[in-house]
């Protein structure tokens, strides 16, 4: 928690007040690996910042296949924010590849924050963005750089990752067959 | 909701029918499936010709089947380890035999979450082969540099086996026909025997293991390429006297001709009734999403086909398996 907080104290200057209910508004939690925090066709509120550890969050296909839209290590953010914003059930599910830790919020309390004290609402922007970088480039990578380059940037994006996950769950993060992928580590071996 | 039904022992098209039955309702332990997809296999066959009448008789109409993947809509109030929403696949017991049909009640042991790197109908098509091959080879012990031999690779059983074993680092001979040998060596095989042109039992010389998937006189000639202390493994043949046991025939005792097979070689010889289990469809999950094995289908069906279906399964001309697609 301490870590979070001199994240937010990093961006912006909370006053006591603000970092004293920002600290009652979240609960830490360990949660095994294998857990799943949301669930596709369930009410969605909570979001969760990883202290450790490592999730993923996917989407399913009609044909019952899985597909990796992000994955979440320490200091990242995760929740489906789709039905949190539009007010539906969760589309994604989030699971736990690692025993790992986070810390759990309520949505609506979080936004609470930001009529509260309004002091928070830079660091709030400033996730946000983050956010919507990271989307943007994102989809940007998948039109214009090959599936190598793509694996290359998740290395670096998500470094140890690749212990904790399953082929397929980076395959499908890349856009990419299971076979491509394999395809893809033999040649970088090899150079 | 709509189901397909064995309405009478018979040949395939006199005795299926599709029915309007009430969903099953869960018992204490069991969940209930949203079928998305159910597979057959030459058992369902078996069973509406009548061959297991005795030993297995159903009541009719009872709904087909027993592959399944889908998704939990309901579940027993003990049910722990399954939620709402769910994808799983299984095999379910007999008791609960009943995939082709929208909804199918099974007790949640038996069930397990389905791959997440493959279809419904990729699901739906593992269970019962993936089962008997895991069973059986696990039951041998099979390891790293084990010779086995696996006969009809190219069936369920054996395309799944061929799979598994190369999975634990064995080497492993099939035999198939000539038609089948190139996509059977796809599959991991180390050596492809085409039984049309060639005698596996020349080839063949000191397994640790023979998987008997075809019976008859393979069961026998089984001993003949085994090595001293070798065991056979078969889903077929004769029943060992441990598993007559467990199925109340205490007097059962081993033919004679396999006795002394044993005895010569100082083999083992075992029996394997398939059981339904979600563990061993948990380990199964975890290979499939390893790529170490991948489902084989020959044809998808829509519901409203089922009983061409059957009329496909009843040529044995499938490779790999069929699957009925339910919604």
């Amino acid at each position: 928690m301490e870590e979070l907080i001199k994240k937010v104290n990093s961006i912006i200057d909370l006053s006591k007040e603000g970092e004293a209910y920002f600290i009652s508004i979240a609960t830490e939690k360990s949660t095994p690996k294998g857990s799943t925090l949301i669930r596709e066709g369930q009410a969605v509120d909570k979001v969760f910042y990883v202290t450790s550890g490592c999730l993923r969050s996917y989407c399913i296909d009609k044909n019952g296949k899985e597909h990796t839209l992000q994955f979440a290590i320490k200091n990242w953010w995760i929740s489906d924010y789709i039905a949190i914003h539009s007010d539906e059930y969760a589309t994604l599910t989030v699971e736990c590849l690692t025993d790992s830790n986070v810390i759990e919020f309520n949505a609506k309390e979080l936004s609470g924050m930001l009529t509260l004290f309004p002091e928070y609402e830079p660091f709030q922007r400033n996730l946000l963005e983050r956010h919507v970088l990271s989307l943007n480039k994102r989809i940007l990578n998948q039109l214009q750089l090959t599936a190598s380059e793509r694996y290359d940037l998740f290395l670096k994006q998500y470094p140890d990752t690749e212990q904790y996950a399953r082929n397929y769950h980076i395959a499908t993060y890349l856009g990419i067959t299971q076979e491509s992928l394999s395809r893809i580590r033999v040649e970088k071996a090899k150079r | 909701m709509k189901a397909l039904q064995i309405t009478k022992y018979g040949e395939i098209k006199d005795s299926l029918a599709f029915n309007e039955v009430s969903r099953p309702i869960v018992q204490a332990k069991d969940v209930l499936i949203e079928v998305k997809a159910a597979a057959i296999n030459p058992i369902d066959k078996s069973i509406i010709l009548g061959n297991f009448q005795s030993m297995m008789p159903i009541p009719f109409p009872s709904t087909s089947a027993y592959d399944v993947s889908g998704i939990v809509v309901e579940k027993g109030n003990e049910v722990n380890n399954f939620e709402i929403g769910d994808l799983v696949y299984s095999r379910v017991p007999q008791e609960q035999m009943g995939t082709i049909a929208e909804y199918v009640a099974v007790i949640s042991d038996a069930v397990s979450k389905k791959p997440g790197n493959i279809s419904f109908e990729e699901a739906a098509s593992l269970p019962l082969v993936g089962l008997t091959a895991l069973q059986s080879l696990e039951h041998v012990g099979i390891k790293e540099d084990d010779k086995i031999l696996i006969h009809a690779g190219s069936g369920g059983v054996g395309s799944f086996a061929i799979q598994y074993a190369k999975a634990k680092g064995a080497y492993v001979y099939t035999t198939t026909s000539t038609d089948n040998v190139e996509w059977v060596k796809e599959l991991g095989a180390d050596r492809v025997i085409d039984y049309k042109i060639e005698d596996y039992k020349i080839i063949v010389k000191d397994a640790d293991i023979v998987f008997d998937t075809l019976g008859g006189n393979y069961t026998a000639e089984a001993f003949e390429v085994i090595k001293k202390g070798g065991k056979v493994v078969s889903v077929v043949g004769s029943l060992d006297e441990e598993t007559a046991k467990m199925f109340g025939m205490a007097d059962y005792k081993l033919p004679e001709e396999l006795k002394t097979l044993c005895e010569d070689k100082e083999a083992s010889y075992k029996f394997i009734f398939m059981h339904p289990n979600g563990a061993h469809l948990g380990e199964i999950k975890s290979m499939i999403e390893d790529e170490k094995i991948k489902p084989i289908i020959d044809k998808v069906y829509p519901f409203s086909e089922s009983i061409e279906a059957f009329a496909h399964l009843a040529t044995g001309r499938a490779k790999g398996k069929i699957v009925i697609k339910i919604s």
